[in-house]
C-alpha cells in the first residue's frame, strides 16, 4: 500500500505514455480495464438476456488479459496463465448454464427481454 | 451395671409401645379393617413392657437385697429408708442429725436411685435440652403399675371396642343435619394405636429425668387424651369435650411454663438427680441444688432471706454462692403444681373431666382414672423435694377443696360413668391433699392403690355398658347382679376398696383386715391428723377428708346398689343385657385381686415400703417451724405414727355409716329416695349442676371473650374495612388517570414509532425494482462511491 | 516503435473498440460479430504477452465454443435474428457516463501502484519461461502437478505445488455443468402428450 501513488493527478506523465501505446505492463492492464467496465456497462444496459451474457464474458476477458499481463511482466510465472485458463473454462461452463437458464426464462415469458423479470419488486 | 440392666428394660417397656403405634396407625391400610392384628400386636407390646417393668422391679429389688422391706429397720429403730438413700448419705453423715435416733449407725445399704442421660436432644447455650432417665423405687412401681393395668385395659378394650370391627358402623348418638345416622367405617385398629401412643406418653413420663422431658411428654399424653376423647369424633358432644379437656389442660401447662422458666433461669439445669456427663463431670441435679438443714428447711441466707443454691452431695458450691429469692421459689412450685392441676383435674380445672366421659370407656378407665390424671400427681410426687411450705399449703387445700366438691356432684350424677369420674376426682384430691400435708408416702400410696381399684370400677361399668347395650343412666338398670354376676362381683370388690371399709382384728389385734382402699386412704386421713394437731388453724384439712370419706362410701354403695341390686327398673332393659365375654371378664378378676390386696400390710406392707423406698430426705422427720414465726409445721413420721390409731377409727366409723345410709336409701324401700330429692331441691339442682363451675366460667371467660370478639368484629367491619375500602376506591379513582395516561401518552410513543418505521419501510419499498441491470447500475456506481470516497478520504 | 509495440496498438484498439461496439450495437447479430472481434483481438494480445497455449485455448474455447453457444441462444430465443429490443437513450448516456467514471477509476488505481514489488524483478524477462513464449510443455506439467519454472523445492512443501487437483475438480465440474444445462434446456413435454 505504500507504493501506491494516485495517478490522476500527480502523474503529469498520464496523456504522454498513453499517446504512445507501447508493450508494457500499463497497457495491457488499460486493456482489460476498458474490456471490464465496457462488460459492465454492457450488463447495466442491455435489456436483451443474451446481451447481459455478452457482458458478463467481456467482464471475464477483461480479467484473463489481467492474469496474462501478470504473468508476462511480473515474477508470477506460470501461475497467471494458468488462472486464465481456469477462467476461460468456467466462463463455457457459465455461459452453458447461462443459456440454458436463457432458454427457461424465455420458456415462461415468451421474451428475452429481462426487464420483464421484475418478480422481485418490493 | 444394674443401673444398666434397669436403664434397659424400661426403655424397652417405654418404647415397644411406640413401635406398636408406628406399625398400628397404618393397620386401616395394609390390613383389613375386620382384623385383630393391631389388637394383638398392641396388647403385646404393654405386655412385654409389663414384664421388663416387672423384672426390673425385682432386679431391683435384689440388688439392694429388698432391704426396703426390711421390717426392723423401719418399724422400730426409725432408721429412715432415705437415711440409706446413698446420693444423701454423704451429706447425713457428715453433719450429726439431731434425731437422738440417728445415734444408732444407719444400715448401709446399695445403690437405689439411678440416673443419667439416654440422649441428648439439643443444647442452647448453657440449655441442654436431653431425655433423662431417672430410676427409682417410684419410678419402679409406676411402670409395673402402669404397664399392668394398661395390659388389662388393651385386653378388656379388645372386646369391647369389638363393634368397629367393620367396614361400615352406623353410629347412633351421631347425626346428620338431615336426621340420620353417621355411617363410617370402623376404626378399632386407631383405637389401638392411640392407646399405644398413650402408654408410651405416659412411661416416658414416669421414666423422665428432667423436669423439661416431663413436660414434652405431659403434653404427648395430653394429645393422647385429646384424640381417645375425641374417638367418636362425629358426635359433637365427643368433639367438645375433647377441646375443653385440651384447652383446660392448656390454662394448667402456661403455669408450668412458668415454673420451668424460673427454674432453668435460676438453677440452670432441669435434671432432677445428678448425671455424669461426656466429660465424666457429675453435674448436680436439681434435688441436690437445693439445700434444706437439718430441721428440714431450706437454706436461706441470713441477709437478704433468699435461698442458697448449693449441691448436698459433694459439699462443694456449683452455683458459685447463686441465691434464688424465696418467692420465686414459691412461684417455680406454684406453676408446676398449676400444671398438675390441670392434669388432675383439680379445682379450679376440674370440669374437663366428667366432659371427657364422652371417650370409649377403656380409655375412661385408662386415661382419665388410673395413668394420666394420675400423672400430676405423680409430678408433685416426684417433684417434692422443689416445694417449701406455702406451695405445699396450696396444694393441700386444693385437694380439700377438690375433693369435697367433686363428692357432693357425685351423689346426685346419675350416669355410671359421671359418678365415677366425680369419684376419680375427689380421690385426686384425697391424693393432692396428702401430699400437702407432707404425706408424700401417704398420697402415692392412694395413687396407686387408687388406680387399680379406678380401673377395675371403670372397667366394670363399661362391661355393664358393653352388656346393656350403651345404655349409661343408672335409674334404667337395677338387679344387675344376676345376669352379670363376675361383673358384679368384682364391682363390690371395687366399691369396698375406695370406700375404705374394713373388719377391725380379724387378723390379729393391732391389725385390720380390709381392701387396699382402707390402708390408703387411713394413711391420708393419719397425716392430715397430725398435721391438723400441729397446725390447729387449718382443722379443715382434717374435718373435710373425715366427711368425704362418708361421702364416699355412699355414693360407692349408691352407685352398686342403683345398679346392681334391687329389681330391674327397665325390663326391656333388663332382659337384653348379658354377662359380658371372658376377654372382658379376665381383666375385671384379674384387676379386683389387685384392687382387693395389693396394699396388704397397710403402711407397713411391701407396696407401701416399696414406694416410699426412695422418699425424699426431709420427709421423715418433718419440717419443725421457727418458734413463733407463724409458719406451719410439717408432721414427720412419729407424729403420723403416733395418730393413726385415731385417724383410722373414725375413717372407718365414716365409712361405715355412709354405707349404711346408702342402703337404707337405696338398698332397701324404707326411705323413699325422691321424696328427699323433691324437700332438698335446692341443694340438689346445685349440685345436679356440678356447683355451677361450668356456668361460671361461661361468665367469666366465654361470655367476656364473646364481647371481646364482638366488639373486635365491629372495629373490623367499619374501620378497618372502611381503611381498606377507601383505599381501595383511591386505588381506582389512580388508576383510572393511569389509564387515561397510558392510552394518551405511553401508547401514542409506541405507535408513533412503530408507524414511523412502517412508513419508512415502505418508502425503501421503491428501491427494490426488481430490475437487475439497475441492480448492476447500482452496484457500479457503489464501486465508484466507494473509490471516491477512498481516494478523498486517504489522498495518500 | 518496435513491431511488437504496434502489433499491440493494433490489437489493442480492436479490443477495445470491439467491446465498446458490443455495448452500443441495438441487435443481438451485431452485438455477437463484435463481440468475435474482441475476444479475437484478445486472443492476439495473449500470443502477443507468450501465453500461446492461452490464447490456442481462448480462440478454441471462445471464439469456436461459447460464441456458437450464444449464436445457438439467440436463435433459439429470439423470434428473429434482428430483434431489436430497444433501451433508452437516457438509459444508455447514464450507462455511458457511469461506465466512463468507473473506467477513470479503475485506470486512477492501477496507475497508482508500483506494480514491480522489488529491483531484482525490475526485467521484463523475469521468467525466463514466460519470457520465452515456451509455456505448452510447462502448463502440461503443473496440470500433472510439477512446477518446471519455479523452484519450490526449497522450502521444503511436501505437498504437490501444481495444479492436479484443481485441474480435476473442473473436469469434473465441467461435466457436471453440461450434463446441467443439458437438462435446464430439455424440451418440455407438456402434460399427457
Amino acid at each position: 500500500m505504500t507504493g501506491r501513488r494516485i495517478g490522476l493527478i500527480q502523474n503529469s506523465k498520464f496523456l504522454l505514455v498513453r499517446s504512445s501505446m507501447t508493450a508494457d505492463l500499463n497497457s495491457y492492464l488499460f486493456v482489460g480495464a476498458v474490456l471490464f467496465v465496457c462488460g459492465v456497462v454492457c450488463m447495466a444496459t442491455k435489456r436483451n438476456g443474451i446481451g447481459v451474457l455478452m457482458g458478463v464474458e467481456l467482464v471475464l476477458n477483461g480479467a484473463n488479459v489481467n492474469f496474462v499481463a501478470f504473468s508476462r511482466y511480473t515474477d508470477l510465472g506460470l501461475d497467471g496463465q494458468v488462472f486464465s485458463l481456469f477462467v476461460i473454462v468456467l466462463a463455457a461452463a457459465e455461459a452453458a448454464v447461462a443459456l440454458a437458464i436463457a432458454l427457461n426464462f424465455y420458456n415462461n415469458h415468451l421474451t428475452i427481454d429481462v426487464d420483464r423479470a421484475n418478480k422481485l419488486k418490493g | 451395671m444394674v443401673g444398666e440392666t434397669l436403664r434397659n428394660l424400661l426403655m424397652i417397656a417405654w418404647l415397644l409401645p411406640l413401635a406398636g403405634f408406628a406399625v398400628e396407625i397404618f393397620g386401616g391400610f395394609w390390613g383389613s379393617r375386620k382384623s385383630r392384628v393391631a389388637a394383638w400386636m398392641s396388647v403385646g407390646c404393654i405386655g412385654i413392657g409389663f414384664l421388663c417393668s416387672l423384672s426390673a422391679l425385682l432386679i431391683w429389688g435384689n440388688s439392694n437385697s429388698w432391704t426396703v422391706l426390711d421390717h426392723d429397720s423401719h418399724d422400730e429403730t426409725h432408721v429412715d429408708t432415705d437415711h440409706a438413700k446413698p446420693a444423701d448419705a454423704l451429706a447425713t453423715d457428715t453433719h450429726p442429725s439431731p434425731d437422738s435416733h440417728t445415734s444408732h449407725p444407719p444400715v448401709v445399704r446399695g445403690k437405689t436411685v439411678y440416673s443419667g442421660t439416654l440422649y441428648y436432644l439439643a443444647r442452647f447455650g448453657s440449655l441442654d435440652i436431653s431425655l433423662d432417665y431417672y430410676i427409682d423405687s417410684l419410678t419402679l412401681v409406676m411402670f409395673t403399675m402402669v404397664t399392668f393395668i394398661a395390659t388389662c385395659i388393651h385386653l378388656f378394650a379388645m372386646g369391647y371396642m369389638s363393634e368397629e370391627l367393620t367396614e361400615e358402623l352406623v353410629d347412633h348418638s351421631a347425626h346428620l343435619s338431615n336426621g340420620h345416622h353417621v355411617h363410617r367405617p370402623g376404626r378399632y385398629y386407631r383405637f389401638f394405636a392411640f392407646l399405644s401412643l398413650f402408654c408410651f406418653s405416659m412411661l416416658g413420663l414416669v421414666l423422665a429425668g428432667n423436669i423439661f422431658q416431663v413436660f414434652i411428654f405431659w403434653e404427648l399424653v395430653g394429645i393422647c387424651s385429646f384424640l381417645l376423647i375425641g374417638f367418636y369424633t362425629e358426635r359433637k358432644s365427643a368433639c367438645n369435650a375433647a377441646n375443653k379437656a385440651f384447652i383446660m389442660n392448656r390454662v394448667g401447662d402456661f403455669g408450668f411454663l412458668i415454673g420451668l422458666m424460673v427454674l432453668w433461669t435460676f438453677f440452670g439445669t432441669f435434671r432432677f438427680g445428678e448425671t455424669v456427663n461426656d466429660t465424666g463431670e457429675v453435674q448436680a441435679g436439681l434435688f441436690q441444688m437445693l439445700a434444706r438443714d437439718e430441721t428440714g428447711n431450706v437454706l436461706r441466707d441470713a441477709a437478704s432471706g433468699d435461698v442458697k443454691i448449693g449441691a448436698v452431695t459433694t459439699g462443694a458450691d456449683p452455683g458459685g454462692n447463686r441465691t434464688i429469692p424465696y418467692s420465686l421459689l414459691v412461684v417455680a412450685g406454684l406453676g408446676v403444681f398449676a400444671g398438675c392441676v390441670g392434669k388432675s383435674a383439680q379445682f379450679p380445672l376440674q370440669t374437663w373431666l366428667p366432659d371427657a366421659m364422652e371417650g370409649p370407656t377403656p380409655v375412661s378407665a385408662l386415661v382419665h382414672s388410673a395413668t394420666m390424671v394420675a400423672a400430676g400427681v405423680y409430678l408433685v410426687g416426684r417433684f417434692y423435694p422443689m416445694f417449701v411450705q406455702e406451695v405445699l399449703l396450696t396444694i393441700a387445700y386444693v385437694g380439700c377443696i377438690t375433693l369435697f366438691m367433686a363428692a357432693t356432684i357425685a351423689i346426685v350424677a346419675t350416669d355410671i360413668k359421671k359418678v365415677l369420674a366425680y369419684s376419680t376426682i375427689s380421690q385426686l384430691g384425697y391424693m393432692m391433699l396428702g401430699l400437702g400435708v407432707f404425706g408424700w408416702g401417704a398420697g402415692l400410696f392412694h395413687l396407686i392403690t387408687h388406680a387399680f381399684f379406678k380401673s377395675l370400677m371403670f372397667l366394670c361399668s363399661g362391661s355393664v355398658i358393653y352388656g346393656c347395650h350403651h345404655e349409661q343412666e343408672m335409674p334404667k338398670m337395677g338387679g344387675l347382679w344376676r345376669k352379670m354376676p363376675i361383673t358384679a362381683f368384682t364391682m363390690l370388690v371395687g366399691v369396698i376398696a375406695i370406700s375404705g371399709l374394713a373388719i377391725p382384728g380379724l387378723i390379729g389385734l393391732s391389725s385390720v383386715f380390709a381392701f387396699s382402699g382402707f390402708f390408703s386412704k387411713d394413711a391420708v386421713v393419719a397425716t392430715s391428723l397430725a398435721f391438723v394437731k400441729d397446725n390447729p388453724s387449718h382443722f379443715l384439712l382434717f374435718i373435710v377428708p373425715l366427711i368425704t370419706a362418708g361421702i364416699t362410701a355412699f355414693y360407692m354403695f349408691r352407685l352398686w346398689f342403683y345398679t346392681f341390686a334391687g329389681k330391674p327398673r327397665d325390663q326391656h332393659l333388663y332382659d337384653h343385657c348379658h354377662e359380658s365375654p371372658w376377654i372382658m371378664t379376665g381383666p375385671l378378676l384379674a384387676l379386683s385381686f389387685f384392687a382387693a390386696f395389693c396394699a396388704i400390710g397397710g403402711e407397713d406392707g411391701p407396696l407401701y415400703r416399696l414406694i416410699t423406698g426412695d422418699q425424699p430426705a426431709h420427709i421423715a422427720h418433718g419440717i419443725a417451724a421457727a418458734a413463733g414465726s407463724g409458719e406451719i409445721t410439717l408432721p414427720g413420721h412419729d407424729a403420723i405414727h403416733d395418730v393413726h390409731g385415731t385417724a383410722g377409727t373414725l375413717a372407718l366409723i365414716a365409712a361405715a355409716s355412709g354405707t349404711c345410709l346408702a342402703w337404707l336409701l337405696y338398698g332397701t324401700t324404707l326411705v323413699n329416695v325422691a321424696e328427699i330429692r323433691r324437700q332438698l331441691s335446692g341443694l340438689h339442682g346445685f349440685l345436679v349442676d356440678k356447683w355451677h363451675f361450668d356456668e361460671m366460667y361461661d361468665a367469666l371467660f366465654v361470655k367476656p371473650a364473646h364481647v371481646v370478639g364482638q366488639g373486635c368484629a365491629w372495629i373490623d367491619k367499619t374501620v378497618f374495612d372502611g381503611i381498606i375500602h377507601a383505599s381501595a376506591k383511591i386505588m381506582i379513582f389512580v388508576s383510572k388517570w393511569d389509564k387515561l395516561f397510558d392510552e394518551a401518552v405511553v401508547d401514542g410513543f409506541v405507535n408513533l414509532l412503530g408507524n414511523s418505521t412502517f412508513a419508512f419501510g415502505r418508502s425503501l419499498r421503491v428501491i427494490q425494482t426488481g430490475r437487475l441491470r439497475q441492480y448492476v447500475m447500482f452496484i457500479v456506481v457503489g464501486v465508484v462511491a466507494l473509490f471516491a470516497i477512498l481516494f478523498t478520504t486517504f489522498p495518500g | 516503435m518496435n513491431g511488437e509495440s504496434f502489433l499491440f496498438t493494433v490489437f489493442a484498439l480492436a479490443t477495445c473498440l470491439g467491446a465498446i461496439a458490443v455495448v452500443f450495437s441495438q441487435t443481438v447479430v451485431r452485438m455477437a460479430f463484435w463481440l468475435v472481434i474482441s475476444l479475437g483481438s484478445t486472443a492476439a494480445l495473449f500470443f502477443l504477452a507468450n501465453a500461446d497455449f492461452v490464447g490456442a485455448a481462448q480462440l478454441l474455447i471462445y471464439v469456436g465454443g461459447t460464441l456458437v453457444l450464444l449464436v445457438f441462444g439467440v436463435m433459439l430465443t429470439a423470434s428473429g435474428p434482428y430483434l431489436k429490443i430497444a433501451t433508452s437513450p437516457g438509459e444508455i448516456v447514464m450507462g455511458s457516463c457511469v461506465g466512463l467514471l468507473f473506467l477513470v477509476v479503475v485506470y486512477a488505481s492501477l496507475n497508482g501502484v508500483n506494480w514491480r514489488k522489488s529491483p531484482a524483478a525490475a526485467t521484463e524477462n523475469s521468467n525466463p519461461v514466460v519470457a520465452t513464449g515456451k509455456t505448452l510443455r510447462p502448463i502440461g506439467l503443473s496440470f500433472l502437478g510439477s512446477r518446471p519454472d519455479q523452484d519450490l523445492t526449497s522450502d521444503g512443501d511436501t505437498l504437490t505445488p501444481g495444479y492436479l487437483l484443481p485441474f480435476e475438480i473442473v473436469s469434473v465440474h465441467l461435466l457436471v455443468v453440461l450434463i446441467g444445462a443439458a437438462y435446464l434446456a430439455r424440451a418440455k413435454r407438456r402434460a399427457g402428450e
